[in-house]
């Protein structure tokens, strides 16, 4: 069981993390426009645009402009979102199109390398994601539009991290499972899309038992309440343990799960 | 048994008893190999003959299900790092990354080892001029045609100068030009000492930059020495040409299944049929149709791969 642990600090893994860096350095430029240029048109047309249409918004009973409470949300489906797409398509590219594992692979990298070099890669990639749109938050706070508890922003960082990186295994998951890339939807509209849609993070939850239970299990919902609490009323919940255990929960269940997957897919072996 | 002309020292690659089950098919069934320093072993056989399995479970990509490999003395299981740090392997499939160009290809795989090679920068400045890549070093290997990227591909196998060489069908779908371009590359690598494996459908091919051969079937190794052995094992000694359109040859070659028997069958060959015949069998087959007309010929590896198709079961 360890096994599919220990390579995640091996150098194997660590060279194929910084080999989809370079890649995506190379191209800065334009790797920069959607993290700044996404958030920002989301908050301006969901919280400033949308925002000015609710009056009266209240959350856990503290009233706040709808754009409050949208942006820890961000953060958090922020984390979620890019880890997740990453491991799907981006290693599914790489795995099925471009062939650069079995490159890799001919190497003194193993499967377990590429899995976790993917998954770190799509965790870093994601958590780079939110820190340019926590600095177009910042921004936005800047000019009066944001307040928020600023000084715990930077500390959220490495529980975004962790949360990509649980978000990537999910996707390296169906990046095992999905026969082609056209099946890919499937994964999206009918795990992902409920997931970030039933978490907290654009609207609040409305008050059924059922769903109330449900999102417990939510680790995206848990995350979007923990950064919540924290940046806007600057009150460290249980939400954040709770992410973070949901979270380690995911990882150490999924990624020798993957694995497994992978290791069927790519060598027919079981 | 293990077949080979160099003393243990020199052995860099040793499997013993591989065996390798896809797809719930016995797709390798006991194989031995040993291929020593400045020794180019030629794999040989159909489709399925189990040559790709066989070389992939060498060179680590797949687990064998028994048997034991290693390289440079290394266990390849116990091992791994270690035995693949010595390795180097060219793929059928272009796998280089796209992402990259010529030149950063070589870089990119050159980060995949460790320990570092000193001299990486000087190492592939020198590979660019070895292989004649040095003109598209900047450029996406996409652009390549065909032969420059098997020229990238077994660049990148050599980068961090290995000790052991897997070329699986290296030459496959080249033009001929290519092809030789790609010959003298295995020969420069077997001149600096390199063990090489090479797989490949031509027969010309094998048997001009193979030392030794083995000739894989369903599985199994059938045959396996220099190309003469092999023939000699596996089609015999000659091969007797028959027109189609000669009215006695079907009666010839029902004579040659009832009384002859051998285990290599005959193959057709658009009008001809080609039969594998040992110096017994041609002196009976002279003696009873002395009056129809046919050619003998020495057996090439093309017929090698004709009697394999059509042998029978053992």
């Amino acid at each position: 069981m360890m096994s599919a642990y220990r390579p995640a600090c091996q150098w194997q893994s660590r060279a194929v993390l910084m080999r989809h860096l370079r890649v995506h350095v190379r191209n800065w430029h334009t790797m920069l426009v959607p993290p700044i240029f996404e958030p920002l048109i989301l908050l301006l047309a969901f919280g400033v645009g949308l925002g000015r249409q609710i009056e009266a918004f209240a959350w856990q009973g503290i009233e706040m402009s709808y754009l409050r409470y949208l942006a820890p949300g961000m953060l958090a489906y922020t984390a979620f979102m890019i880890a997740f797409f990453q491991a799907l398509f981006g290693a599914f590219v790489r795995m099925h199109f471009q062939k650069s594992w079995e490159g890799q692979l001919t190497t003194m990298v193993r499967l377990e390398h590429v899995v976790w070099g993917e998954a770190l890669w799509a965790a870093s990639y994601a958590t780079g994601y939110a820190v340019v749109l926590g600095c177009v938050l910042a921004v936005f706070g800047a000019f009066g539009r944001l307040d928020l508890h600023w000084q715990w922003l930077p500390a959220v960082v490495p529980l975004l991290f962790l949360a990509a990186l649980a978000f990537a295994a999910v996707g390296l998951y169906f990046t095992a499972v999905v026969p082609t890339i056209d099946h890919m939807s499937l994964p999206f509209f009918l795990v992902i899309m409920p997931i970030g849609f039933a978490s907290s993070t654009y609207f609040p939850l409305p008050d059924i038992a059922v769903l109330r239970e449900a999102v417990q299990l939510n680790p995206l919902h848990h995350l979007a309440q923990g950064l919540r609490w924290l940046l806007v009323a600057g009150r460290f919940t249980w939400h954040l343990p709770a992410a973070a255990g949901l979270c380690v929960g995911l990882i150490v269940l999924l990624v020798p799960l993957d694995m497994r997957l992978l290791r069927k897919r790519i060598f027919g072996e079981a | 048994m293990l077949l080979t002309h160099e003393s243990d020292s020199d052995q860099l690659l040793v499997a013993t008893g591989l065996v390798k089950h896809l797809g719930g098919k016995r797709v390798v069934d006991g194989i031995d190999l040993v291929v020593a320093a400045g020794e180019v072993l030629g794999l040989l056989g159909p489709n399925g003959a189990g040559k790709t399995t066989t070389l992939r479970m060498c060179y680590g990509y797949l687990r064998p299900d028994a048997g034991s490999i290693t390289i440079e003395g290394h266990d390849l299981t116990r091992e791994q790092d270690a035995a693949r740090r010595v390795l180097g392997v060219c793929t059928q499939d272009d796998t280089f990354d796209t992402d990259f160009t010529v030149k950063q290809n070589l870089v990119q795989t050159g980060r995949y080892y460790r320990p570092r090679q000193h001299d990486i920068d000087r190492r592939i400045e020198g590979l660019l001029d070895q292989f004649g890549l040095r003109e598209y070093a900047d450029q996406s290997p996409e652009t390549l045609s065909g032969g420059y990227r098997r020229r990238l591909m077994i660049a990148r196998a050599v980068v961090h100068e290995p000790k052991v060489v897997f070329l699986d069908e290296p030459t496959t779908g080249l033009d001929p030009q290519a092809r030789v371009a790609v010959w003298e590359l295995v020969r420069s690598l077997r001149e600096q000492g390199m063990a090489v494996v090479l797989t490949t459908h031509y027969m010309d091919e094998a048997a001009r930059l193979s030392d030794r051969l083995q000739v894989l079937q369903r599985g199994r190794v059938r045959a396996q020495g220099v190309a003469e052995e092999v023939l000699g094992d596996v089609v015999g000694e000659h091969v007797v040409l028959l027109d189609n359109n000669e009215p006695r040859t079907a009666e010839a070659l029902q004579w040659i299944e009832r009384e002859l028997r051998s285990r290599a069958k005959p193959s057709q060959v658009l009008t001809q049929w080609h039969v594998p015949l040992d110096a017994e069998g041609l002196s009976r087959f002279v003696a009873s149709f002395a009056d129809l007309r046919y050619e003998v010929r020495p057996p090439t590896l093309d017929d090698l791969f004709l009697a394999l198709s059509e042998e029978r079961e053992p």
